[in-house]
């Protein structure tokens, strides 16, 4: 290949990339940032994305659990109505309400529990089958076809987020299947973000306008949540654990 | 008297048994013998399945497996030629409205694996029917689980401050 050649295609990269960058800005100071969010349906999932939370506790109202009945409802997760025994304490719970009462002030805030989503998952690292994994844009989740329902993940985990199914599940959805004898816990509603979508609870949260709960990629500077980190922060829960959880609080 | 009425009685037998043979014989003639049950065909009107119905029936269990774990671990949930799914099996296969469930002899997977003593335990956790109202026939093999345009993050009008530095996952979680 001879110099020119090498000039040739440099210049109608740079051209290329110019165009590139001026299709991807709409007008100044406003990008369309579902361009790097959305990922091409039939690709493989990739570290350049990390999806969170941002949860803020003012906003979160007491007493409120639209999102506790919206994961429900969303991934089929119905009491199991067992004829010899109760189970409301054994059943799957993928997200729960907390209460934190100060003893000094007897201030209280409310918030919602569920799966941190961890950069390094204890319940990865304990799993002797390699069911509990993390996939590459930080989503934890159980492969059903490979967990045998030990439970060490459940120990391991110090969000008590995960849940083990005791009773056989009859009423599935399809794009969520659920069974007796294994672990669960929140997905972030991977079905509707693998297709650009938000996870149900925090669609449940703005709907009953309470707006407490925000979703997206924190690696992404242009994401609403990352402009929200940069701006106000986010707490994790049990920071010295150093997991560098995908969900953080703010007010806690 | 005993050994007369046994002697009759194997003689009922055999001539029954030479019966049954004939009428069996006049059955088939002219068509293939075949005891397999009748696998319910597509109620949606698709004539062709994603495979070859001899290759489906010999291979349906690989294609499944291998796509289960592109759509769990990778996220791949995209529609294409090479999609294969449970989901879509069932979606086509079994009438959206049906009470025929799982381990019923007219239920699609069934009726086969009944007859062949195969125990599988897919629908332990996945549905054994179509979704009501979710389930799309044909060849969707996500239902209608694609969001509408409302639930996506929303492109922001807001003015960009890039000069600030994003949150690093990578030093948060050294800290």
């Amino acid at each position: 290949m001879s110099n020119s050649d090498v000039n040739i295609s440099r210049r109608s990269f740079v051209e290329k990339s110019a165009t590139a960058a001026a299709a991807l800005t709409i007008a100044p100071g406003m990008f369309l940032h579902t361009v790097a969010e959305a990922k091409p349906a039939d690709q493989a999932v990739n570290s350049s994305v990390r999806w969170g939370m941002l949860i803020d506790t003012a906003k979160c109202a007491s007493g409120c659990t639209a999102c506790v009945s919206a994961c429900n409802t969303e991934n089929g997760i119905t009491p199991s109505n067992h004829p010899d025994h109760d189970n409301t304490r054994t059943d799957p719970q993928w997200i729960r309400k907390v209460t934190l009462r100060d003893k000094q002030t007897k201030h209280e805030i409310s918030l919602p529990m569920l799966c941190q989503h961890c950069e390094k998952p204890p319940c990865v690292d304990v799993c002797p089958t390699g069911a509990s994994f993390k996939r590459d844009d930080g989503i934890v989740l159980v492969d059903r076809h490979i967990c045998i329902g030990c439970r060490y993940c459940m120990m391991a985990c110090p969000y008590k987020a995960r849940s083990f199914v005791h009773e056989t599940v009859d009423n599935t959805v399809d794009y969520q299947p659920r069974g007796k004898g294994t672990v669960e816990s929140c997905t972030m509603c991977v079905h509707r973000v693998d297709e650009g979508g938000t996870p149900a609870c925090v669609e449940a949260c703005s709907e009953a306008e309470h707006g407490a709960m925000i979703f997206g990629d924190i690696k992404d500077p242009e994401s609403e949540i990352s402009k929200e980190l940069v701006k106000h922060g986010g707490k994790q829960i049990r920071a010295d654990l150093g997991l560098n959880t995908g969900v953080r609080y703010r007010g806690i | 008297m005993q050994q007369l009425n046994k002697r009759m009685h194997n003689t009922l037998i055999t001539i029954a048994g030479l019966a049954m043979l004939a009428f069996s014989a006049f059955a088939f003639a002219g068509e293939k013998p075949s005891f397999a049950p009748k696998v319910p065909h597509p109620t949606n009107g698709s004539t062709e399945c994603v495979q070859p119905e001899d290759e489906m029936k010999k291979n349906h269990m690989n294609y499944i497996l291998h796509q289960r774990d592109k759509t769990m671990h990778d996220g791949i949930r995209a529609e294409s030629k090479e999609s294969y799914s449970l989901k879509k099996c069932i979606n086509c296969h079994v009438p959206e409205d049906t009470e025929v469930r799982f381990g019923d002899d007219k239920h699609f997977c069934s009726s086969c694996h009944n007859f062949t003593s195969v125990s599988i335990d897919c629908f332990q956790c996945h549905m054994d029917r179509p979704m009501k109202g979710k389930g799309v026939k044909g060849n969707n093999p996500h239902g209608a689980q694609t969001t509408p345009a409302a639930n996506k993050t929303t492109i922001s009008s807001d003015i960009a401050d890039t000069s600030k530095t994003v949150l690093d996952t990578k030093e948060a979680g050294n800290e």
